[in-house]
């Protein structure tokens, strides 16, 4: 069992950096630290995490740091209507605490209450299944104010052993099969009717997001990946009467005849391939599969080129913040590391290129597990770091913000452009 | 410190014809005053207010005072001449779950062309009487000099 995540002796505490960072919100800061740390439910809380009305783990696409699947609240939402995606947590790990107080779910931390919270909401379609028998829960997650689907839990780089290392995608796959019986690979069909009845809730979604492993088969490589995508986006779109409706495909990066087929033939509306970490050779590190199949300077020119399509801004791409400070080869001083990272940020949004980030959670199925994710200070700088590119530059992020995903602590400042 | 409304206030709320604004402000502090209708109480007596548009300036500025622990304002003015402010804070943005479909249903029902953004709780923290008899009562009462002479003169 790991200790690494605990809070080093030198790393400032939250109270420090919050009194560090006046200017930077404390709800946002305070995401991103339980993203760092992780969570723990206690029975209690767990008591009043109710099935017909919450929403239970289920469908991630990564595992968590405990490595237990179900009976969880999935996520949990602030009072400022901050979501927080967070993996339940070893508690000799020193995560943050849910407890039940008087009746009010709320965060501890060292035994003091922090804010209140509130597991997120089961959408209606939840309770339902397909015509061919999947249950609609398995077909896409919700989350807040978005529809999920992962068309496809396996990613082909994990078969040549070139699975990024921070990603947990395949042994997280063969953990959901076994224990909950998830469909490895959607058919349209489900994935239409489940739209359909997500659609039937009033004010429930305002946006669908896509995203798959990477598939390189194809005559050209990764054409399977986009056919099937687009099989996946036309079903989707039967539900819809506008040609074009709010939606954001995160995959690998393709080329843009790929692409062009991909935005004429379907209703999707931005795309974010993730570059997962912007440094060349950290990424043909880390990500050897993406590094073998496309390259790092090549995935930055397929972002570039796709502005042409979707238009500036609503192209972006996520790192998984903190793995550039992995061991043995990421950097070793945060300062130079996020020097680096917004310098290449700042080359993606001259470009009209946005960046967003994810807490890195060094997960047991990964790779990399064990290791320990980046200091609070550092997150909050970056997270600063990439909203200030997003201003100078005047890109939008509508599409992969506050609301639309709820996973990125630098998109959330969004709501203040 | 939350302050209790008074039922009177309630209800002059709760009319078709009071006026409601509230006044946000911004990164520089200024100023940002809109007629909002949707301005009402919950069961808890506080404020709610629905914000139909996710780019409006006032729904950034409530983000901006959720965060940074800033207050707004709100006036009311009746039709009889009554007046009030309500000075509080936004504790809460209800984006989903159970009251936001609520409201926004409401608000579909409404206008067929309306969405709903976000639905903000706001605590009043300070209530001030307005109205001008109950406020020349109060100067006169404390600023005995704020006045002119001819109006003494027998
Ligand atoms: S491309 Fe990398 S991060 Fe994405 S699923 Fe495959 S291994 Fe995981």
């Amino acid at each position: 069992m790991s200790f690494a995540l605990k809070q080093q002796p030198s790393e400032l505490s939250f109270e420090e950096v919050a009194a560090k960072y006046p200017q930077f919100p404390r709800l946002v800061m305070l995401k991103t630290d339980i993203q760092r740390r992780g969570v723990y439910y206690t029975d209690r809380a767990l008591s009043v995490a109710d099935p017909a009305i919450h929403q239970l783990a289920g469908t991630h696409i990564f595992g968590t740091r405990d490595g237990i699947l179900t009976h969880r609240p999935e996520a949990f939402i602030l009072r400022d209507g901050t979501s927080v995606l967070t993996s339940p947590t070893p508690l000799e790990e020193n995560p943050y605490i849910v407890d039940l107080c008087d009746g009010r779910l709320v965060l501890l931390d060292k035994g003091q209450e922090i804010e209140e919270i509130e597991y997120w909401t089961k959408p209606d379609y939840y309770n339902l299944t397909t015509s061919t028998g999947v249950p609609m829960s398995h077909v896409a997650s919700a989350r807040p104010q978005r529809i999920y689907i992962m068309p496809s839990r396996y990613c082909h780089f994990w078969s040549d052993n070139q699975g990024c290392l921070f990603c947990d995608i395949v042994n997280n796959l063969k953990q959901q099969k076994s224990e909950l019986d998830l469909p490895p690979k959607l058919k349209p069909r489900d994935v239409a009717e489940t739209i359909k009845e997500a659609l039937k809730e009033p004010g429930r979604f305002t946006a669908i997001c896509l995203t798959s492993g990477s598939d390189f088969h194809g005559g050209v490589p990764f054409d399977t990946e986009v056919d099937y995508y687009i099989e996946i986006l036309q079903a989707v779109g039967e539900n819809f009467k506008t040609a074009k409706f709010p939606s954001q495909l995160i995959s690998t990066a393709f080329t843009e005849k790929q692409l062009a087929r991909i935005y004429e033939q379907t209703g999707i509306l931005s795309y974010t391939p993730d570059i997962e970490v912007l440094n060349e050779k950290l990424f043909a590190w880390i990500c050897p599969g993406k590094a073998r199949w496309v390259g790092y300077r090549e995935w930055k020119q397929r972002l570039i080129r796709a502005v042409d399509i979707f238009d500036r801004g609503y192209v972006n791409t996520c790192i998984v913040a903190g793995v550039e400070l992995a061991k043995p080869h990421g950097f070793t001083d945060e300062d130079e590391a996020l020097k680096a990272v917004l310098e290449e940020a700042e080359d993606l949004a001259s470009h009209g290129v946005s960046t967003v980030y994810t807490v890195w959670v060094p997960r047991p199925g990964s790779y990399l597990r064990g290791q320990k994710n980046a200091s609070l200070d550092y997150y909050v700088r970056l997270a600063a770091g990439l909203h200030e590119l997003r201003k100078k530059y005047n890109l939008p992020i509508d599409h992969d913000d506050y609301r639309r995903c709820g996973n990125h602590p630098d998109s959330d400042l969004g709501r203040l452009l | 410190m939350a302050v209790d409304i008074t039922e009177k206030l309630a209800a002059l709320l709760g009319k078709a014809d009071t006026v409601k604004i509230l006044v946000t402000t911004d990164e520089e502090g200024a100023p940002h005053a809109v007629v909002k209708d949707s301005l009402r109480l919950d069961e808890q007596h506080r404020l709610i207010y629905l914000e139909l548009l996710e780019s409006s300036r006032t729904n950034k500025n409530m983000v901006r005072s959720i965060w940074f622990n800033r207050a707004v304002a709100v006036a009311v003015a009746g039709a009889n001449g009554e007046s009030y402010q309500i000075k509080g804070k936004p504790v809460k943005a209800i984006v989903s779950g159970p009251l936001f479909r609520k409201y926004y249903q409401q608000i579909r029902e409404q206008c067929d062309d309306a969405d709903l953004a976000a639905v903000w709780v706001i605590e009043p923290e300070n209530i001030i009487d307005q109205s001008f008899p109950v406020r020349r009562r109060q100067e006169e009462a404390s600023h005995p000099y704020f006045k002119h002479l001819d109006r003494l003169a027998k």
